[in-house]
């Protein structure tokens, strides 16, 4: 279990947030746009897009055609190390659940 | 795989007491090395619950002698549940698991269904303000992957 990992489940943990990568997860957004689509402040927008940077989820960059405006899209391997925490986590658990019940029934 | 959580579960032919029994007095007879996710460089150690019982800790030994623990029981209820820490040294500081190991009569059988979450770093204190209910999180967490991969898979 990594910092990484820790860090993205921290973000995903508020329903906002989650919200908003699933919006992110359609296409690359504004932060305005997240905001209308979301129904908040844009201070409070820009609180939870910031959390979603550091937990390693979404990306920031500026459009060709106005560096003013930022636009925030979901990052590549965002969750790749929190889902090989839980392959390696469920393999392990299985192949202890196995010897655990071979233990237990072969009376060993 | 279900959410941010790992649940496995299997049935043993033991009534949940005696399996319960064996879960926690037998741990280091039972507990086999995986091959390829050992719990740390000097690889799994001998485990054992220290003192046995609420209150107690889960700590395993390594062969030099040198003693890790793994993690605090949090529950100890003889034939329903066991619940303890779990933080291996691979782990940054302040870092740690949760292990829910849960015993239930089915017929002459018992099902043992272990769940390994790792919530930690989420402050206790942003959960509560939110309230979302773990499950529900887990669930909305396991259609958040799916989205992602999907919408990754679209742009590739």
């Amino acid at each position: 279990m990594s910092a990484a990992v820790d860090r993205t489940l921290a973000a995903l943990a508020d329903p906002v947030r989650r919200r908003a990568v699933e919006l992110l997860g359609q296409r690359p957004r504004s932060a305005g746009e997240l905001a209308s689509d979301l129904g908040l402040a844009p201070p409070a927008m820009s609180r939870h897009l910031r959390a979603l940077k550091q937990g390693g989820l979404v990306e920031d960059g500026h459009p060709h055609f106005d560096a003013r405006v930022r636009i925030y899209s979901l990052k590549h391997g965002a969750t790749d190390g929190l889902k090989q925490w839980l392959a390696e986590t469920e393999a392990l658990w299985t192949h202890q659940l196995a010897a655990f019940k071979a233990h237990v029934e072969g009376g060993e | 795989m279900n959410g941010a959580a790992v649940i496995v579960a299997l049935r043993v032919a033991a009534t949940p007491q005696a399996a319960f029994a064996a879960f926690t007095r037998d741990i280091g007879c039972w507990w086999k090395s995986h091959p390829l996710f050992q719990l740390s460089r000097k690889g799994d150690g001998v485990l054992r619950f220290d003192p046995a019982g609420p209150g107690g800790r889960l700590v395993t030994r390594f062969a030099d002698g040198e003693e890790w623990e793994i993690g605090p029981v949090r529950h100890w209820l003889p034939g329903e549940r066991l619940a303890f820490g779990w933080r291996l040294p691979s782990f940054a500081a302040g870092q740690g698991t949760e292990v829910d190991v849960r015993f239930e009569a089915v017929g002459a059988e018992t099902r043992v269904t272990v769940e390994h979450r790792g919530w930690d770093a989420i402050p206790q204190q942003h959960v509560a303000r939110h309230g979302f209910e773990l499950m529900l999180f887990q669930r909305r967490l396991g259609e958040h992957w799916r989205a992602l991969l999907k919408a990754m898979d679209e742009r590739l």
